[in-house]
């Protein structure tokens, strides 16, 4: 079966782990717990005291010790065996670096074109109406293309503070950190645009760093590559680039 | 060498001057709680803003930089003024109670603590002065809140001297606290039957003690960055910017059982007494107690899950985290098997206890995938963990808190609040508490980021934060009417004798409230003495 993004599919196991546990935890402590606040009234003349007799039980402290530890070691190994999936990057994924700034990123694909992807703000750039806040105005905003069912390898820094890259189809955050290059990847089969936002507090604008991925078919992808369809070449976008740098020597 | 001034009155009767120049531990505690209450409704206010403002998608009144500035106070605030600061107040009023000394053992360091405490309230103050606005967050990452230290009167200063001021504080507090309980327990009070309270408490110190000056330090390397131009954390001149994330998370995630341990204390106070029976597995309480103050030292790389450490590291910190779960698991049993076979009477402190704890669950529950780094991938810093530290914080720790005012408030006013008002305001507290946070769980799964002051306009967002928003406001509603229960009642409300509630613990064999010296001779206590259980008058 094929699934909308990866590796999604593979927290979504985790996740249906993880629930079932908790709703049982939850059930076994919260049924004996109501069960004994109904039962267990003071009623005058017949039950004042609780019984001094139950002081404890080594087993039972025991028991609620040793399972509770059990859940947990299974957990964490489940947990390191699907993380080792995660991390490890498909050999043919395509090759992303991408550099975070305040507010955006610059996608730079292997070619070397560039796609910018920069935050609306309706104080200093203009007035953005709420449903345009977010949208791609190929001013600020342009589409970031990516290859449906194509693996993708993103290669993360920054130019100025933290940032952090979050594709949410594909359940994915990576912080983006000056001085180091972290990565991440992901693969989305499916057609259609998805959100990517920034998770890690960076200031005025963080809400607003956002980008939208285009993922459209390889074929499609490739001719837009070469930059043989409408939607911009690489020299604008990189006078884009410079003019972004330029806005933020300003704003510091 | 002047004396400081004597205790001769009761607290209630004091002049100002008094009140300032007290090393009482009782006025000390009465002031630490009024200056974090006050501070947790002012952080709470504004709360309500960023509630109005996230109500529907777009700017609404705010500027980001106002949302950001609210957050940050509302962070800083709510953790060290109100689930750190309000442990103080109760500790102050109750170690020496409990144990049957006079006073804590340096008084006038006490003292100084206080007023410490109270120069960071004047700074956290002097930061709504505009130009002054922090908004660096509450964790005060660099680059970016070295970068920030350019305001009137460098924001980035003052966000570093709050935490040196609180921190000093804490270390005082510590310092005295842990030897209190040391060196003066009465004859007969021992490591196996002080009460739970005194148990979460020290643990609690102990962290602060050991902790606070990893976190000292980190913002004082960020002070230096920001103003000497030293460059700790400054990547383009050789620093690391996630040095601090270490330094800083050593200490503050430690933080969170200096914030709850004394929570669970609470609790247990509260349950045993009002179920009317010793405390169930009371050795494995303590144990548990101590055993998450010393893993909790080993668990801190899960705030960085993300952000570019070494994988070996996550998945070592991985079992770290998740071990915590198993002494937290302990607790709750207990605390369930102390209701078996009880007599329990409901009263308002009971009920906010016995809610802290089916609240505290869900709270420890969404934790633990927290700690699985390929769950935390999809989750790191979304709404997912604002929802899961509410639950710990705004309703294991403020309920306990509340619990714990309401419990003690008889012994500290020698009146009764008002009954119907403290029950009334426990189910609305409930009721909004899980409106508001439960939807951050669910919009955190669906993908939205944290710290956001405006977001795009996916349906079940808005949905989600309009819930939220509805939740707040019945949550203050509910506070608020549990404040005037206990200012109603510290006027007006019916005269108490020692022990209202029957319990066994030594705090409740001495008037109400209590005497200036606290106790006439030192007091003895029977043999096999336990704090926790049922006591005939």
């Amino acid at each position: 079966m094929e699934v909308l993004a990866r590796p999604y599919d593979l927290w979504e196991g985790i996740y249906k782990i993880w629930l079932v546990i908790t709703v049982i935890i939850y059930a076994a402590v919260a049924i004996p717990s109501l069960i004994f606040m109904v039962k267990y009234r003071y009623k005058p003349g017949e039950r004042e005291v609780g019984d001094h007799e139950h002081e404890g039980h080594w087993g039972l402290e025991a028991l609620w010790t040793i399972i509770p530890l059990i859940i947990v070691l299974y957990l964490a190994t489940h947990g390191f065996a699907i993380f080792t999936q995660m991390r490890k990057p498909p050999e043919n994924a395509l090759e992303l670096r991408v550099t975070a700034f305040s507010w955006g990123w610059i996608f730079q694909y292997p070619n070397g074109k560039t796609v910018v992807a920069s935050a609306i703000r309706d104080t200093e750039d203009k007035k953005c109406k709420p449903e345009e806040c977010y949208g791609v105005d190929g001013v600020f905003q342009h589409y970031v293309y990516i290859p449906a069912g194509v693996p993708v390898k993103v290669l993360l820094t920054s130019q100025d503070v933290i940032h952090s890259f979050y594709v949410r189809a594909a359940g994915v955050t990576q912080d983006a950190v000056p001085g180091r290059t972290t990565y991440t990847w992901f693969q989305i089969n499916e057609p259609g645009e998805y959100w990517v936002f920034c998770r890690e507090y960076c200031g005025q604008w963080h809400s607003r760093m956002f980008a939208k991925l285009k993922v459209v078919p390889k074929e499609e992808f490739e001719r837009w590559l070469r930059g043989e369809t409408a939607d911009g070449g690489h020299e604008s976008e990189a006078r884009k680039v410079a003019n972004i740098t330029e806005v933020r020597e300003v704003v510091r | 060498m002047r004396e400081a001034v004597h205790v001769e009155r009761p607290w209630f009767s004091a002049s100002l001057w008094e009140w300032i120049f007290t090393t009482d531990h009782k006025k000390i505690g009465i002031m630490y709680g009024v200056t974090s209450t006050l501070f947790f409704v002012i952080a709470g206010l504004m709360a309500l803003g960023m509630r109005l403002e996230l109500f529907s998608p777009g700017g609404q009144y705010m500027k980001p930089e106002t949302y950001n500035y609210f957050l940050t106070v509302h962070g800083t605030v709510i953790l060290l003024w109100w689930a750190i600061g309000i442990w103080s107040s109760f500790a102050n009023f109750l170690i020496p109670l409990m144990i049957g000394a006079r006073d804590v053992a340096f008084p006038r360091l006490n003292a100084l603590g206080y007023w410490m405490f109270f120069a960071a309230s004047v700074i956290a103050l002097l930061t709504f002065i505009p130009g002054n606005h922090i908004m660096t967050m509450w964790t005060g990452y660099p680059p970016l809140a070295a970068k920030e230290g350019v305001g009137f009167a460098g924001t980035t200063a003052l966000f570093v001297f709050i935490w040196h001021l609180t921190g000093f504080a804490s270390i005082a507090g510590a310092v005295n606290f842990i030897t209190t309980v040391i060196r003066m327990r009465a004859p007969g009070i021992g490591f196996w039957n002080l009460n739970l309270f005194i148990h979460g408490v020290i643990a609690a110190n102990v962290i602060q003690l050991l902790g606070v000056p990893s976190v000292a330090g980190a913002v004082t390397m960020l002070f230096l960055d920001t103003y000497l131009k030293t460059s700790f954390f400054d990547p383009t001149k050789g620093g690391d910017p996630l040095l601090y994330q270490n330094l800083f998370w050593f200490y503050s995630h430690p933080a969170v059982y200096v914030m709850v341990l004394p929570a669970f204390g609470i609790i247990s106070e509260i349950v045993s007494t009002f179920a009317r029976k010793p405390i169930f597995g009371y050795k494995s309480m303590v144990v548990a107690i101590w055993a998450i103050a010393v893993v909790g030292f080993t668990v801190w790389t899960h705030h960085m899950f993300v952000s570019g450490i070494p994988d070996w590291v996550k998945i070592l910190m991985s079992y770290t985290t998740l071990l915590i779960a198993v002494p937290t698991g302990i607790k709750i049993f207990n605390w369930v098997a102390t209701l078996y076979r009880a007599a329990i009477v409901y009263r308002t402190p009971m009920l906010y206890a016995l809610g802290a704890i089916l609240m505290f669950l869900i709270g420890g529950l969404t934790g633990i995938p927290l700690g699985i780094p390929a769950f935390d991938i999809a989750v790191h810093d979304s709404y997912f963990v604002v929802g899961h530290f509410h639950y710990v914080l705004g309703m294991a720790v403020t309920l306990s808190a509340f619990g714990g005012f309401f419990y003690w408030w008889p012994k500290v006013t020698g009146r009764m609040y008002s009954e119907g008002l403290g029950k009334l305001s426990f189910w609305i507290v409930l009721v909004g508490s899980n409106l508001l946070y439960f939807p951050q769980l669910v919009i955190g799964l669906l993908g939205m980021p944290r710290r956001y002051y405006d977001y795009p306009a996916i349906p079940e967002w808005v949905t989600l934060h309009q819930i939220q928003t509805y939740g707040a406001f019945i949550l203050a509603l509910g506070l608020l009417i549990a404040m005037v229960a206990l200012i109603k009642g510290a006027f007006s409300g019916e005269r108490v004798g020692p022990n209202p509630w029957e319990s066994n613990s030594l705090e409740w064999r001495i008037p109400s409230p209590p005497p200036p010296q606290n106790f006439d001779t030192p007091p003895k206590v029977e043999e096999n003495f336990c704090p926790h259980g049922y006591r005939k008058l």
